[in-house]
């Protein structure tokens, strides 16, 4: 058993409250991915977790048992760093090794679990070599290799494809989530890299500023974002929010203006009833969730700023007013041009409604 | 044509110029160390620069007027000793000082530093009256342990550990060393240039330390080479040949262990961690 717990985890430098009090469950063989901004406390939360910082207050447990002062070497976890952090000294092998002969392991044992790593990751003939002949996905590979051989209850992956260029990062993110199927262990990821999240997590956890904003899982982030921060947060290019008042509420429904163009009026359902006429609001639109004009439930006239065509779509800057500018997306807008007029149709179903604090109220 | 190809040149000319005077004023001295142990005493007060014929003299001469095992043995034996703790404790107090967070930390570094502005003679008297309570006077003890807590080295340690990654010291911890293991299986080796640098430096000043020796050091089964040089040289009648000789022996050391570190010297002090 390698289930997670942190209960009312804390973490104060002096006066400053880096964590502000974060609950999390994490079952058994998860892949549980920490996002946020950068300084939100996600490498924090997972030094944490590793032994690397001091607990403030709070609980954490990995298998049931409280781990708050536990040595890190002895949680039962083992952790790939943003760098690498590979002995420099050392050949692969015996970077491999090292904490399995620190911890006084039998040769043959070590050297058995050592090639078996090796023989995953496929690091055969790069075994004698130091970390500085390597390239950067071969010390990727060493440092996951090192972990593995570990046999831990918990992986805990710092932002560990962020130093690989596009690519390799690509190609690592696969070999990741490869690696997370066979050996069916607990992963806690970090990452500010939202493709690496939704693609690897069953489970996303959203940070910011120190507090959990939102856990789920990916689509479910995606298709039902608690706030104005989640919204924007997950999904690339960001979600828009235009800016709009609500002119009618009825019991369940509210039909809401755009502030920059009243004549674009929407009827939405509400989760909440608080929501009553004269309330500003913010309408969330995704990019990819404009239509072509007359296909939505309204439309919505746009300046075309810049329009990128790539081929198989295309995003179009545009600006619904001089002081608000969204993006859209949409294999169809590719005939758009710079400084064109551009109407595109807006939908019920696919728009979110957020209130003027940014909690969604659809 | 000829003018602007001149004129393109003469900076080059300047530096090359500028560069030779420079070369000539450090390689001279030793040139006329190794000239002169080959000339008699009145050649070499005369300036003689030419290769003389009384080298097997001065060397005989100087051999019957010094002990040369038993002070190449001390200076050895002061140098290698001092240099090892020197560099073990000032490397400590650099890496807790980088690793180690605490608000008192700048604080102690900077008294620290500030202790590299006091000269050395006003330390003097106060250094040889403790030396003097615990009983050390004339004993190579007292030579070594007031340097060992080297503020220049510290500065210089804990400067290089800025590069040393700190992920690397989370890594080892990860994998379940105490901090001393650390220092000793991961920072040492890692830093290795940075030591064999420090060392080099460090040698050069036990070898050639000349003031505090004097001062602690009054019999002559405990004089170093420095020592036995000085006194050779402020005899009533000093044979500058014999003082060549010597200065020669006393040279050779630090040469050799600069030419064996060089290398990691060179890389010690640009910093390199790989």
């Amino acid at each position: 058993m390698a289930d997670v717990r942190l209960t009312d985890i804390r973490k104060r430098f002096g006066a400053l409250e880096i964590i502000k009090g974060v609950d999390l469950s994490i079952k058994t063989g998860e892949f549980v991915v920490f996002v946020g901004p950068s300084g939100c406390g996600k490498s924090t939360l997972l030094r944490m977790i590793a032994g690397l910082e001091d607990i403030t207050s709070g609980e954490l447990t990995i298998g049931g048992a409280v781990m708050n002062d536990v040595d890190p070497s002895k949680r039962g976890i083992a952790m790939v760093f943003q760098s690498y952090a590979l002995y420099p000294h050392m050949t692969v092998r015996e970077n491999m090794g090292f904490a399995l002969k620190f911890a006084g392991m039998e040769r043959q044992e070590i050297d058995r679990r050592v090639n078996d790593a090796a023989r995953i990751l496929e690091l055969g003939p790069l075994m004698d070599r130091k970390p500085k002949a390597l390239s950067g996905g071969q010390r990727q590979r060493v440092a996951i290799g090192r972990a593995i051989v570990r046999n831990p209850d918990v992986f805990l992956f710092d932002e560990p494809l962020s130093n690989l260029d596009a690519e390799l990062r690509v190609h690592m993110r696969v070999e990741i989530a490869k690696l997370h199927k066979a050996l069916k262990s607990t992963v806690i990821y970090v990452t500010h890299d939202q493709v690496e999240a939704m693609t690897l997590a069953d489970k996303i956890v959203v940070l910011r500023a120190g507090i959990v904003e939102q856990v789920g899982a990916p689509l479910d982030l995606y298709d039902d974002p608690a706030n104005t921060f989640v919204a924007g947060f997950i999904g690339s290019p960001r979600m828009n929010f235009l800016k709009a008042r609500v002119v009618a509420a009825e019991a369940g429904y509210v039909t809401v203006a755009l502030a920059n163009q009243p004549h674009v009026k929407l009827s939405l359902p509400l989760r909440s009833s608080t929501a009553k006429a004269g309330d500003e609001v913010s309408l969330g639109v995704r990019p990819e969730h404009f239509f072509p004009a007359g296909q939505g439930d309204a439309d919505l006239v746009l300046d075309v700023d810049v329009a990128e065509h790539l081929g198989n779509t295309s995003y179009v800057y545009a600006n619904v007013s001089a002081d608000e500018r969204i993006i859209v997306e949409h294999e169809e807008f590719r005939g758009a041009r710079n400084r064109d007029r551009l109407t595109v149709g807006l939908s019920t179903a696919k728009s979110f409604l957020f209130d003027s604090s940014g909690m969604r109220i659809r | 044509m000829t003018t602007q190809r001149f004129a393109r040149a003469l900076p080059d000319i300047f530096q090359y110029v500028f560069l030779g005077i420079a070369a000539f004023l450090s390689i001279f001295p030793f040139i006329w160390m190794l000239i002169g142990a080959t000339n008699k005493n009145n050649d070499i007060i005369q300036g003689r620069l030419s290769i003389g014929s009384s080298l097997q003299d001065n060397i005989a001469s100087f051999l019957t007027k010094v002990d040369l095992p038993l002070v190449m043995w001390n200076s050895i034996k002061i140098a290698i000793i001092g240099t090892a703790i020197t560099m073990l404790v000032s490397s400590l107090a650099g890496y807790g000082f980088e690793m180690f967070r605490s608000k008192w930390r700048e604080r102690i570094y900077s008294a620290i530093l500030l202790t590299l502005m006091v000269p050395f003679a006003a330390l003097m008297i106060p250094l040889f009256k403790m030396m003097g309570w615990g009983g050390l006077i004339n004993t190579h003890t007292a030579v070594i342990l007031p340097g060992i807590a080297s503020a220049f080295i510290i500065f210089y340690f804990r400067q290089a550990s800025k590069a040393f990654p700190t992920e690397l010291r989370d890594a080892a911890k990860m994998d379940g060393l105490k901090e001393w293991q650390i220092f000793f299986y991961i920072y040492v080796p890692v830093m290795r240039s940075t030591y064999a640098a420090a060392f080099v430096i460090v040698f050069m000043l036990n070898w050639n330390n000349y003031l505090w020796p004097l001062i602690v050091l009054q019999s002559n089964e405990t004089k170093t080479i420095t020592l036995v040089i000085s006194s050779l040289a402020s005899s009533y009648t000093p044979n500058f040949g014999e003082v060549m000789i010597g200065v020669i022996l006393a040279t050779l050391p630090t040469l050799f262990v600069f030419f064996v570190m060089q290398r990691q010297f060179v890389q010690g002090m640009l910093g390199s961690v790989k």
